[in-house]
C-alpha cells in the first residue's frame, strides 16, 4: 500500500525556512568564486550573492539583491523549474546535493515581509513619458517596474478583476498562495504604476487615442485549445485555462463532478490534475498522448501527483467525447494503434496548449502563423512604439522567462523614448 | 537603491570612510592584495608586519578546527611577521596611499631592539603611513626580543612605544596579545610609552589537533609541530572579554580600541563597536571567504542602523559596555522558567537528557506523547533553551521570585535565533 497525501486546495504544499534552517542550508554553499547558480538564472537574479548575504547573517541584504534585480522574486521562489535552472547549475552537485536556492529565497522575501521593508524606490523627479502595459502578468509586471524606477508613467491595463496573471489565475494556490503573488504586486504598485482592473484593450479600448508614449503587450496565451475531436461540445469539456480560473475563483464551490480525466503532459497538466484533486474529486487521472521521457512537466511536478493519489497514463491520444448533454466517458487511442482506453468521467480537461487570443485588436502588430506577436529578444516588434514579451511572444514558457522579457523590453522601451527625446 | 547609512568614523584624528580594516596578516601582504580588498570596499588595512628580520617560514603552517562539518570554528597559523624585504614592504605601502590616498594605511611594525623599532618608525613617516601599529604579540617568533614574550613585559613595552613615539608624530597603536591574565597592564605601559591607541587581540597560543600519523601537533612540519597562534570565529568571546576589560579601566576608558578576533559578520563587528572599540580588523575571515565579505559586512551594518534608527556608528558605539558588570552585581533574586511550545517540539527529547545529565531533573518525559514537561526542580539555568534544535521552541516564560526577595521590574531577552 503506498501513503497518499491528503491536501487542501488553498494548504502550502511545502514549508519554509526559520531563520536557524535558513543558516543551516546557507552554510552548506560553498560560496564558489565563480558561482555557476548566478548563471544559471534566466532573469540574472544572483543566488551566490543573496545566499552568502543570508550566511553572513544579513537576510535583508539578501531581500534586497532579490527584489532589486527581480520584481517578482516571492513569485519566483515558489515556482522557478530552479532543478532546471540554478539548482542544477550548483557546485555542490559534485558533492552530494544542490543548495535549496528556491527555498532560501523564499526565506529571503519572507524577511522583506516581515520587517516590512521597502526596497524600490522611484527616483524624486519624474519623467514625462507615459507607457501602457496591456496584462498585469509577469511580463508586464516587470516591464512597469523597471519603466517605474526609471521615472517613466506607468499604466496597467488588466482585463481581470486582480493582477497576476497565470500567477493569480492559473497556478494551484498550493504551489503558489495567492498572498505571495499580493506581496509581490504590491511592490509594483509602491512605484506608483497606475492599474485599471477590468479593462480588456481592444474591446472599446484604443490605446493609440489615449496619448501613450509606448505600449507593451504582455498578454499571455488566454485562448482556450479544445482538440477537434467529436463530442468537444458536451457540457464537462473545459480548456485548463478555464479550468483552473474557475477554480481559483470559486474554489469549493466549483462543481465539475467527482471523476476527471486531464489531458495533457506538462505542468499544466498536473497543475489541473492536483486543483481537480484539492477540490474534492474522488478519482483523477492524467492521460498524455507520448511518453513521460518526452513529456514537458518536470518530474518533480509528476512525482508530487503521484503522491496525492492521481495516476498518469501514457502513449494515450483523446479521440472522442461521448454524452447525451454532458460528457459520460471519453475514448483514447494508443499510439502505437493497436490499444485504446475508454474513461467514464464528469470532467475532462485539456491542458494541450494555449493559444493568443487575436492580439492585432490590441494593436495592429505583425503576427507569426500562430498568432504570437514577432519580437525580437529584446521585445520590439514592427511598430517603433509597440513592444512584447513574455507568454504572448514565445509561446508558453516560464514566468522567471516572462520577466526577463519584461526587463529587458522595458530596457528596449527607455532606450526608445530616450531617443525620441521624451524626458 | 539599497538602505544607505553613514558608515564613516574618526579613528586616532583619521577619517575612515568605514570602520572595517584588514588586521595584519598575509591578507593585506602586498599591493595588489590590498588593492582588491580597497576595490571591494575595506577601509584601510593594517599592512601586513614589517620588521628588520624577515621572516624564514615553515611549511605547511595551517590548521583548522570545526565541528559537525561547519564552517572553521577556529584556525591555527605557525608565521611569522613578512617574507618580503623590508624596503619592498614599505614601498608597497607608499604606492597604496599614493593611489588610494582615501583609504587608511595602518603600517604594522616589530623590531627587535630600541635602534631598530626607530628606524622602522621613521620607514612609516617616509612611506605616508596614516597609522603605525606596534606588534607585541605574534606568539610564534622565533626570538624572545620580538613577539608576546614582548608583550607580557611592561617595560620593554613602554620602552618600545616610546622609542616610536618619539621619533614620530604619526599615532602609535599598540597591539596585545591575549597570552595574559590582565592585558590592561602592558595596554598601559604602551599608553604610558605614548601609544594612542590599542589593538586587541592578536592570536591565542594553541595545539589544536594531535596528528596520530606523526605523533605530533598539526601542523606537521617533518613530523614536529609547534604551539602557536589560533584565531577565528572561536576566539571572538575572548577578544571581546579583553575589549572590554579595558575600556572599563580607569586609565583605559579613553584609549580608542580597535577589535580583533573572530570577526566574520556584521554583527560580530556590531558587538566589537557596542563594547566601546572605534575600529575592527579581520583576518581568518578573509582567508577563508575573501574579500567580498565586506560587502555583507557593509549592507548588513547599515540595515542593523536602520533598523535601530542610528544616523551613524558612534550613536551606539560603548552602548553596551556599561551593562557589563561584575558578577557579584547581577541580580539572583528570581528565576525565569522555560516555556515550551507544544505544537513547535519535535518530541526529541534533548531538553530532558540535557536537564537530566547536566542540569536539575526538572523535565520529566512523557513517553506516550514524546514531550517535555516541566516539574518544580527547575532553577530557570536555561540549558533546556540553548539545547532544543527548534527554534523558538523553548522560549523564556514565568518569573519566579526566591523566597523573601523583592519583585522588581526584570529586563530580559525573549527573542532567540
Ligand atoms: C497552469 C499553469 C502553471 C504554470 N506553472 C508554472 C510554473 O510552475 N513555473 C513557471 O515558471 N511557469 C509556469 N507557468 C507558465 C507561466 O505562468 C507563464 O509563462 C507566465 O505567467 C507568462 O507571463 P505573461 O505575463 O507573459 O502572461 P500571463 O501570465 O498570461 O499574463 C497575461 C495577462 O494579460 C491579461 N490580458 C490578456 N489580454 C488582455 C487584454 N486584451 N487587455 C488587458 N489584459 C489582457 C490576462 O488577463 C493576464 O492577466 C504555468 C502556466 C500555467 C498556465
Ligand atoms: C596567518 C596569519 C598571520 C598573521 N600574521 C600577523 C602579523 O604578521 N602581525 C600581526 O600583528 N598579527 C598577525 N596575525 C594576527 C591577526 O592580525 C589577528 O590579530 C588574529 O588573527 C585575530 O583576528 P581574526 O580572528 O580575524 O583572524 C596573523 C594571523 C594569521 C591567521
Ligand atoms: S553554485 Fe551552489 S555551492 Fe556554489 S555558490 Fe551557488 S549555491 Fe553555493
Ligand atoms: S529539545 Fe525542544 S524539540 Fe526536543 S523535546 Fe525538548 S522541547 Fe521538544
Amino acid at each position: 500500500m503506498s501513503k497518499v497525501t491528503k491536501a487542501k486546495y488553498t494548504s502550502e504544499a511545502s514549508v519554509g525556512f526559520t531563520h536557524r534552517t535558513a543558516m543551516e542550508e546557507a552554510a552548506r554553499c560553498l560560496l564558489c568564486h565563480d558561482a555557476p547558480c548566478s548563471k544559471g538564472c534566466p532573469a540574472g537574479t544572483d543566488p551566490a550573492r543573496f545566499i552568502r548575504s543570508i550566511r553572513f547573517r544579513n537576510p535583508k541584504g539578501a531581500a534586497e539583491t532579490i527584489r532589486e534585480n527581480n520584481v517578482l522574486g516571492g513569485t519566483c521562489a515558489r515556482v522557478c523549474p530552479t532543478g532546471d535552472l540554478c539548482e542544477e547549475a550548483c557546485s555542490r552537485c559534485g558533492i552530494d546535493k544542490p543548495i535549496e536556492i528556491g527555498k532560501l529565497q523564499r526565506y529571503a522575501v519572507e524577511q522583506e515581509k516581515t520587517f516590512k521593508m521597502k526596497v524600490l524606490k522611484t527616483p524624486a523627479k519624474k519623467k514625462a513619458g507615459k507607457v501602457a502595459c496591456v496584462g498585469a502578468g509577469p511580463a508586464s509586471l516587470a516591464c512597469a517596474a523597471e519603466l517605474a524606477k526609471a521615472g517613466y508613467r506607468v499604466t496597467v491595463f488588466e482585463k481581470e478583476e486582480k493582477a497576476g496573471g497565470v500567477l493569480t489565475y492559473g497556478i494551484a494556490p498550493s504551489r503558489l498562495p495567492q498572498a505571495v503573488v499580493d506581496h509581490d504586486v504590491a511592490q509594483v504598485k509602491g512605484l506608483g504604476v497606475k492599474f485599471e482592473f477590468g479593462r480588456k484593450v481592444g474591446d472599446g479600448i484604443d490605446l493609440s487615442q489615449m496619448g501613450f508614449d509606448a505600449v507593451f503587450i504582455g498578454a499571455g496565451l488566454w485562448g482556450g485549445n479544445l482538440p477537434d475531436i467529436p463530442g468537444k461540445g458536451l457540457a464537462g469539456a473545459y480548456t485548463a485555462v478555464d479550468f483552473l480560473k474557475s477554480a481559483r475563483t470559486k474554489q469549493e464551490a466549483f462543481d465539475f463532478g467527482k471523476r476527471v480525466v486531464v489531458v495533457g503532459g506538462g505542468d499544466v497538466a498536473v497543475d489541473c490534475a492536483v486543483t481537480a484533486k484539492l477540490l474534492g474529486a474522488d478519482e483523477v487521472r492524467i492521460v498524455y498522448r507520448r511518453t513521460l521521457e518526452e513529456a514537458p512537466g518536470s518530474m518533480s511536478e509528476f512525482q508530487y501527483a503521484l503522491s496525492l493519489g492521481i495516476g498518469i497514463t501514457t502513449n494515450m491520444a483523446p479521440a472522442e467525447l461521448v454524452g447525451e448533454s454532458k460528457l459520460e466517458y471519453a475514448m483514447f487511442n494508443g499510439r502505437d494503434g493497436k490499444s485504446g482506453l475508454k474513461i467514464a468521467a464528469d470532467a475532462i480537461v485539456f491542458a494541450t496548449g494555449q493559444k493568443a487570443e487575436d492580439m492585432s485588436k490590441i494593436m495592429p502588430v505583425a503576427l507569426n502563423e500562430k498568432g504570437l506577436v514577432k519580437a525580437t529578444a529584446k521585445g520590439k516588434t514592427n511598430m517603433a512604439k509597440v513592444f512584447a514579451g513574455g507568454d504572448v511572444v514565445n509561446g508558453g514558457g516560464t514566468v522567471v522567462e516572462a520577466v526577463k522579457a519584461g526587463k529587458d523590453a522595458a530596457a528596449s522601451i527607455i532606450a526608445y523614448l530616450e531617443k525620441k527625446g521624451v524626458k | 537603491m539599497a538602505v544607505k547609512k553613514d558608515l564613516s568614523i574618526k579613528y586616532l584624528g583619521i577619517e575612515c570612510e568605514n570602520p572595517f580594516f584588514l588586521s595584519s596578516s598575509p591578507v593585506g601582504g602586498n599591493y595588489e592584495m590590498v588593492a582588491k580588498a580597497y576595490e571591494a570596499g575595506w577601509g584601510g588595512v593594517f599592512f601586513k608586519t614589517v620588521g628588520v628580520f624577515v621572516a624564514d617560514e615553515c611549511s605547511p603552517r595551517f590548521d583548522q578546527t570545526n565541528k559537525e562539518g561547519l564552517p572553521w570554528l577556529g584556525f591555527k597559523n605557525m608565521e611569522q611577521i613578512s617574507d618580503k624585504p623590508t624596503e619592498l614592504n614599505f614601498e608597497n605601502m607608499m604606492k597604496l596611499k599614493r593611489d588610494y590616498p582615501d583609504k587608511v594605511m595602518v603600517a604594522t611594525i616589530m623590531g627587535s631592539s630600541d635602534e631598530e623599532w626607530r628606524a622602522l618608525a621613521k620607514m612609516c613617516e617616509q612611506a605616508g603611513a596614516d597609522l603605525i601599529e606596534g606588534n607585541f604579540s605574534c606568539p610564534q617568533m622565533t626570538s624572545h626580543a620580538m613577539g608576546a614574550d614582548v608583550g607580557t613585559d611592561p617595560e620593554l613595552v613602554t620602552a618600545y612605544s616610546k622609542a616610536v613615539t618619539e621619533t614620530t608624530k604619526i599615532p602609535f597603536i599598540a597591539k596585545m596579545t591575549p597570552n595574559i591574565t590582565n592585558i590592561e597592564i602592558p595596554a598601559i605601559a604602551a599608553i604610558e610609552g605614548g601609544a594612542a591607541g590599542i589593538s586587541a587581540i592578536n592570536t591565542v597560543k594553541s595545539i589544536t589537533n594531535i596528528d596520530f600519523e606523526n605523533m605530533t601537533g598539526m601542523p606537521v612540519v617533518n613530523g614536529k609541530s609547534s604551539i602557536s597562534g589560533y584565531s577565528g570565529a572561536a576566539i571572538k568571546p575572548i577578544a571581546l572579554r579583553f575589549a572590554a576589560q579595558m575600556l572599563q579601566h580607569e586609565k583605559l576608558k579613553n584609549v580608542e580600541i580597535s577589535g580583533v578576533g573572530g570577526i566574520e559578520t556584521w554583527r560580530d563587528a556590531a558587538e566589537f563597536l557596542a563594547l566601546g572599540c572605534r575600529n575592527v580588523q579581520v583576518t581568518t575571515a578573509i582567508m577563508q571567504y575573501g574579500y567580498r565579505i565586506v560587502e555583507d559586512l557593509k549592507s548588513g551594518m547599515m540595515h542593523f542602523m536602520d533598523e535601530r534608527g542610528y544616523g551613524k556608528l558612534d550613536d551606539f558605539i560603548g552602548a553596551a559596555l556599561p551593562n557589563m558588570i561584575p558578577a557579584e552585581d547581577l541580580n539572583r533574586d528570581f528565576q525565569i522558567l522555560p516555556d515550551f511550545n507544544e505544537k513547535k517540539c519535535i518530541g526529541c527529547g534533548r531538553c530532558y537528557v540535557s536537564c537530566f545529565d547536566g542540569a536539575h531533573q526538572a523535565i520529566d518525559w512523557d513517553e506516550k506523547r514524546r514531550k517535555p514537561k516541566l516539574n518544580d526542580h527547575c532553577v530557570g539555568c536555561h540549558l533546556c533553551l540553548n539545547v532544543c534544535p527548534v527554534q523558538g521552541c523553548i522560549t523564556p516564560g514565568e518569573i519566579k521570585w526566591k523566597e523573601g526577595r523583592q519583585k522588581t521590574e526584570v529586563a530580559l531577552k525573549r527573542n532567540y535565533d
